[in-house]
């Protein structure tokens, strides 16, 4: 017997059968098993990539305003209040003060310390 | 009774029956193949199980360039490759087991198992191993392998002959 003759005996092997349709459905069951896997990957390759554009997007928001100066960060004070509430909002608490304080000249100098102009030269133009 | 190219052309509109009749034409010939490779039963029907997982994906776009036939025991050599190169370390470390002392040779000459042999296989280098493998597996004539793996008659010829020298002299021919 040649060498490749022996080596085709050594691999030969009893001839088995497989259950046709019970492979068949194993194999359809894996099919779906794959399918739903790459399904499921490719959903949460998609997720990876939102949060990944959202993150950007939030750093992006945050760091607006940063400024670096000689290494370390400043932020920009240019950020826009409501004006008209805010100038609303601080005459009514200049106007309380004025009332609830016994001495007015006590309220005076001290609007006059806190720079708040308005009613100040409200007092002048009464005086 | 409907052809190979019939029932392929039919899968190819959607009909998964259609495929099932082809595994049911074909298993057999795939299994045996990865009978030949590997001595454990539920590892060759996982390979044959890859084996048609593989061809559900690529009959979608197979264009009828090569015979069924070939285009089949391609996806058989290249699947029972990729299995050789994730179990190269293992066989090769099959190959250097010492035999077991309690054993008792029931012949003058030792019998090659399955498993040594293939362990030599897998060391040669790819085109060899490819041909070698074809060649003891399924004692194709040359030109149908060459056929089937893209090359020429000679060539294969070629590859066969070094391999095999190489193979002998792994399993140091103690025969």
């Amino acid at each position: 017997m040649n060498f490749e003759a022996k080596l085709q005996e050594a691999v030969s092997s009893a001839s088995e059968m497989l259950d046709k349709e019970k492979f068949i459905n194993k194999l359809t069951a894996a099919r779906y098993a794959q399918a739903l896997k790459r399904s499921q990957a490719i959903s949460g390759c998609l997720a990876m990539v939102v949060v990944l554009v959202v993150g950007i997007l939030g750093y992006n928001e945050l760091d607006q305003g940063a400024i670096l100066i000689e290494g370390s960060y400043y932020f920009s004070t240019s950020i826009n209040f409501d004006q008209d509430e805010d100038s609303e909002y601080f005459d009514d608490l200049a106007l309380y003060i004025m009332e609830q304080e016994e001495d007015i000249w006590m309220a005076f100098s001290f609007l006059d310390e806190i720079e708040y102009d308005k009613i100040v030269n409200l007092m002048e133009d009464e005086s | 009774m409907k052809t190979d190219r019939e029932l392929i052309q039919e899968f190819q509109r959607g009909s998964d029956a259609a495929f099932n009749e082809l595994v049911r034409r074909y298993l057999d010939l795939v299994y045996h193949f990865f009978q030949k490779i590997t001595p454990d039963k539920m590892e060759a029907e996982d390979l044959a199980q890859t084996v048609f997982i593989k061809l559900f994906k690529a009959l979608k776009k197979f264009r009828f360039e090569s015979e069924f036939n070939t285009y089949l025991y391609r996806v058989n050599i290249n699947t029972a490759n990729t299995y050789f190169k994730r179990n190269k370390w293992r066989n090769m470390l099959h190959l250097d087991q010492v035999p077991d002392p309690g054993y008792v040779e029931t012949s003058q000459e030792r019998q090659w198992r399955k498993e040594e042999v293939w362990a030599a296989v897998s060391q040669l280098p790819k085109k060899q191993r490819l041909v070698v493998m074809m060649r003891i597996s399924q004692a194709l004539p040359f030109k149908d392998i060459g056929n089937i793996l893209n090359m020429t008659e000679g060539t294969a010829k070629v590859n066969y002959h070094y391999g095999i020298k190489r193979v002998k002299s792994l399993l140091g021919n103690n025969k």
